[in-house]
């Protein structure tokens, strides 16, 4: 991989308003590709809105965001994920009450074509098959296989849902907090995970633990009430006096 | 497990072939319209069930097919489009068409307000229907003829529920592989988290406009068959209680198991049937039964059947088999008591009785003849009958309660018992 490879998702000047209130104001950020970059900041920063105008949730009312040569402002989700885009989400987004296999082979089937296919057995997809049970194993739940998704423990659900997002085979990868509300070792075992899981693709993280965004991430950019105040290396930002003004405050010790 | 479920199917099929040798012919027509009700169900739970989308106007779909078939069978002055065994393809068509169109708004909003606009458009339908004389005959319907075709007269009512049977079989076969294939599995994932599915790269809306329309397909292809049954359309078909009877039967049956609707519609066209000639309150009975069936076992009837193996494997068949008698019987007394004090309040306020009463205020509560006996209204004696029955029926379910809470602590203390003993040994 050479040094300074070619931004792959580029976010430039966005803005967004709710009623009276600018959420996001003018975020411009950079994501290499094949890197793994961190977006870290306070609560109410704008982190999760920005994830909801990458992905097409919402529509940015300013700026312009471009994905592998794409413009994808105030695109639909579902292009977005086609261009290969994928998400997890802050809060547990799964099909509740379907295995673990199904909620997995659905994620695998959209990569196949298989949206409106009437004359054929989903069981005569020895191919889709195939994938979801390698899935299965990337994120380790082969155990856990035809259990029903919304009796996992939290983690576990957390685990399905990377693999829900690196089913499409993104080229983006999109975790917003993957690891809130694990234990250190549940927090250790997801990093782990994400980091074997997102090898050779492109990362965007939201993630409040510092310990695992400095030894998961190339790149980390600081966003303070909605606005990029600073993008670097993890030493780069370790270093920065406006990042340790603005979010790191006292207690942050390196 | 699998096998019980070939065994339940083969005998039913066989139930269902030898119906009409074993019954009488006004049974056979309410087979019939048992048959299409089960299928409408079905078709219903596609949407409901499956693809998480309560649709509160499905007799619009229904009702579309019954007429689209009738324009079938009268096309070429009367001659037929098709021969009689498919003319309900005309329905079919026709619901698939308007379903279509109709899910393309309908589905382009979620949860209440998909239903909502499902239920205007059907009112939409029952609304315009009387005035468009051409189309819907007005308010006095259209007619048509079955046709004798292959060689069968289709004149017997014998003849129309074998055609009716084998429609039926065919459109749940379908309707049941349809689960097995990609969008079937995929329409699961729309009921569960439409949000998800979206950013997952499918797109949601036209999954739920092609689930809407086959929805609406098999509801078009009940209605034919209501057409060839009846040999008449009328805009009464779209009705709101229509669409209600659809949602109530699903519910009834049970709309997590595929069966469960069938199940549903086809008990409670029999309890219409059976019911409606013995009184007159059979529309309270019908929604005593909803309200109570949805209180005690939200998983409807399917319910019922899946509690009761999972329950005699724990507590073991001859541990349940007296509380269930003990639960059935209770049951019964309450029904009893419930339909007595029902039965005698509907006459003491029938507008019958309460004029008879006016032409002769002299002569005072006349006996009211119920059950074989005569009652009257203004003694105790009458009223002591369904007050003793419902309160024997409620001191016996409260007894019923404690023998089914003191099962499940003996059958937990054992396990843990025997949990115990394991561990002992493993020591």
């Amino acid at each position: 991989m050479s040094k300074n490879p070619q931004p792959i998702l580029t976010v430039s000047a966005v803005r967004k308003v709710f009623g009276e209130t600018e959420i996001i104001r003018g975020v411009d950020l950079e994501l290499r590709d094949g890197q793994r970059h961190a977006l870290i900041g306070p609560n109410g920063a704008g982190k999760s809105t920005l994830f909801h105008l990458i992905s097409g949730h919402y529509a940015p009312d300013e700026g312009r965001i471009i994905f592998d040569g794409h413009e994808i402002q105030g695109a639909s989700p579902e292009y977005i994920n086609r261009l290969g885009l994928a998400r997890s989400f802050q809060i547990t987004n799964i099909f509740p009450k379907l295995s673990v296999f199904e909620n997995l082979r659905i994620a695998v089937m959209r990569r196949h074509g298989l949206q409106n296919t009437l004359w054929r057995f989903m069981s005569s997809y020895a191919n889709v098959r195939e994938d979801t049970d390698r899935l299965l194993e990337q994120v380790r739940l082969q155990s856990r296989r035809d259990a029903i998704a919304g009796e996992l423990s939290y983690s576990e659900q957390r685990s399905m849902e990377i693999a829900m997002a690196l089913a499409s085979e993104p080229k983006v990868i999109l975790l917003d907090e993957p690891t809130a509300g694990m234990s250190h070792e549940e927090t250790d075992y997801a990093i782990d995970l994400i980091k074997s899981a997102t090898q050779g693709r492109s990362l965007l993280i939201v993630e409040h633990d510092m310990d695992a965004v400095f030894s998961l991430c190339d790149r980390i950019s600081v966003l303070v009430y909605g606005q990029v105040i600073a993008t670097g290396t993890p030493e780069e930002i370790r270093n920065n006096q406006k990042v340790k003004e603005a979010y790191l405050g006292e207690e942050f010790k390196v | 497990m699998k096998s019980n479920i070939w065994i339940s199917l083969a005998v039913g099929t066989g139930l269902l072939l030898a119906f009409p040798a074993l019954v009488s012919q006004p049974l056979v027509n309410a087979g019939i319209q048992m048959l299409i009700a089960a299928l409408f169900a079905c078709a219903f739970n596609l949407l409901c069930g499956q693809a998480g989308m309560l649709s509160f106007g499905h007799a619009a779909y229904f009702g579309i097919g019954t007429f689209a078939t009738i324009h079938t069978m009268n096309a070429f002055g009367g001659a037929g489009l098709l021969p009689t065994p498919l003319m309900p393809l005309g329905g079919a068509l026709i619901g698939l068409l308007t379903g279509g169109v109709a899910g393309w708004f309908a589905t382009k909003r979620t949860g209440t307000y998909f239903a909502m606009i499902t239920l205007a458009l059907a009112e939409l339908l029952h609304a315009l229907a009387p005035h468009l004389k051409g189309v819907f005959g007005g308010e006095a319907g259209i007619y048509a003829m079955r046709m004798p075709a292959w060689g069968i007269s289709f004149g017997s009512s014998i003849e129309v529920y074998y055609l009716t049977l084998a429609w039926v079989f065919v459109s749940l076969l379908l309707l049941y592989l349809f689960t097995l294939t990609p969008m079937g599995r995929l329409s699961l994932g729309l009921r569960e988290n439409s949000h998800r599915l979206k950013f997952l790269g499918y797109d949601v809306h036209r999954l739920s406009v092609t689930v809407f329309a086959i929805s609406a397909m098999f509801a078009g292809v009940a209605g034919g068959l209501q057409a060839l049954h009846t040999e008449s359309a009328n805009y009464v078909l779209f009705e709101g209680h229509v669409s209600a009877a659809v949602v109530l039967n699903s519910y009834i049956g049970g709309v997590s198991a595929f069966l469960g609707p069938a199940l549903g519609a086809v008990l409670m066209t029999f309890f219409g049937y059976a019911v409606s000639d013995l009184t007159r309150s059979w529309l309270l009975y019908q929604g005593l039964l909803f309200v109570l069936i949805m209180m005690f076992m939200p998983t409807g009837l399917i319910g019922v059947f899946k509690w009761l193996g999972t329950s005699r494997k724990t507590y073991g068949t001859a541990q349940l088999l007296p509380l269930i008698c003990l639960g059935l019987s209770t049951g019964m007394i309450l029904t009893a008591g419930v339909v007595f004090a029902v039965e005698m309040l509907q006459r003491v306020f029938s507008l019958d009785y309460r004029s008879m009463s006016a032409l002769s205020p002299a002569a005072g509560w006349a006996p009211i003849t119920l059950f074989g006996r005569d009652w009257l209204p203004n003694s105790i004696g009458t009223w002591i009958v369904p007050l003793s029955l419902l309160l024997v029926g409620v001191a016996l379910t409260s007894q019923v309660k404690r023998l089914w809470r003191s099962l499940v602590d003996r059958v937990e203390h054992h396990r843990e018992n025997s949990d115990a003993a394991i561990r002992r040994n493993e020591r």
